[in-house]
């Protein structure tokens, strides 16, 4: 595997797990009023691939984020308990849309970097074009 | 100057150095966000070519050598000193782009040599 193509790999990776990320905020934000749903959160893992040699980066298991359901006055709400509370979800939209940002940022950074490669690599195929 | 094509020798030296790194920042921009991440960098062409900074160290040269992963990701990659973050990651994005470009007009100006030399090769043999 040549530099380059190592570089478009790994800035591919980077780019796939940021989507993912995106993906499991997206899902969040839009489970925030769902009650009893509990917030996920993914973990970047650097792995060292079989097929190259260099730390490409995946996302691992989800996990479900243990905090306290947020507990919901309403009464009149179908699975209110005896006191008229129900649990909520966990969700909290700042730091969903936080995250989102810095996913938005990361997969920017990781596109510019692909760009840049592919630009170097036809650079030198435009050597052979005379 | 082209007896034995030591220019040429040099740019491609060049080039495939700025490759290396280009190759090295990317993992750290794909990592950006990995804990426990350290970033990698490479020494800069002119150390790295001359050989400088890599005395007393064994290089493996072959792929029958021991530890010879002679496709590796560069041999002398070094871990950067820089603060790392609460969860142990020491990319900074900032600084991955300023090298990408440092890198970016290596390469380019590596070509533009190559190019240029290729050229006057050409008219010293009388074609176009």
């Amino acid at each position: 595997m040549t530099d380059f193509s190592k570089s478009l790999t790994v800035a591919t990776s980077g780019l796939k797990a940021q989507a993912m990320r995106l993906r499991h905020l997206s899902e969040n934000i839009s489970n925030a009023d769902t009650p009893g749903y509990r917030r996920k959160t993914v973990q970047f893992e650097s792995e060292f691939g079989t097929r190259s040699d260099v730390a490409s980066v995946s996302t691992g298991k989800v996990n479900l984020d243990r905090t306290e359901l947020e507990r919901i006055y309403d009464p009149s709400h179908p699975l209110a308990d005896d006191t008229g509370h129900f649990d909520g979800s966990n969700v909290n939209l700042l730091i969903e849309l936080a995250d989102a940002r810095e996913a938005q940022r990361s997969y920017e950074a990781n596109l510019k970097m692909f760009e840049q490669t592919r630009k170097m690599s036809s650079g030198l195929m435009d050597l052979l074009r005379r | 100057m082209f007896e034995n094509l030591d220019v040429f020798k040099i740019a491609h030296a060049m080039a495939s150095h700025a490759g290396q790194r280009q190759a090295i920042i990317s993992q750290n921009v794909a990592n950006a966000d990995t804990p426990g991440f350290k970033s990698l960098d490479l020494p800069d062409f002119k150390s790295s070519y001359t050989g400088e900074n890599q005395t007393g160290l064994q290089k493996a040269t072959r792929d029958k050598h021991l530890h010879g992963t002679h496709s590796g990701i560069a041999l002398n990659a070094f871990e950067e000193k820089s603060i790392a973050s609460p969860d142990g990651n020491s990319v900074s994005i900032e600084t991955e782009m300023l090298k990408a470009t440092e890198v970016s007009r290596q390469h380019n100006r590596a070509l533009a040599i190559y190019k240029s030399s290729l050229n006057i090769l050409h008219k010293s043999l009388g074609r176009r």
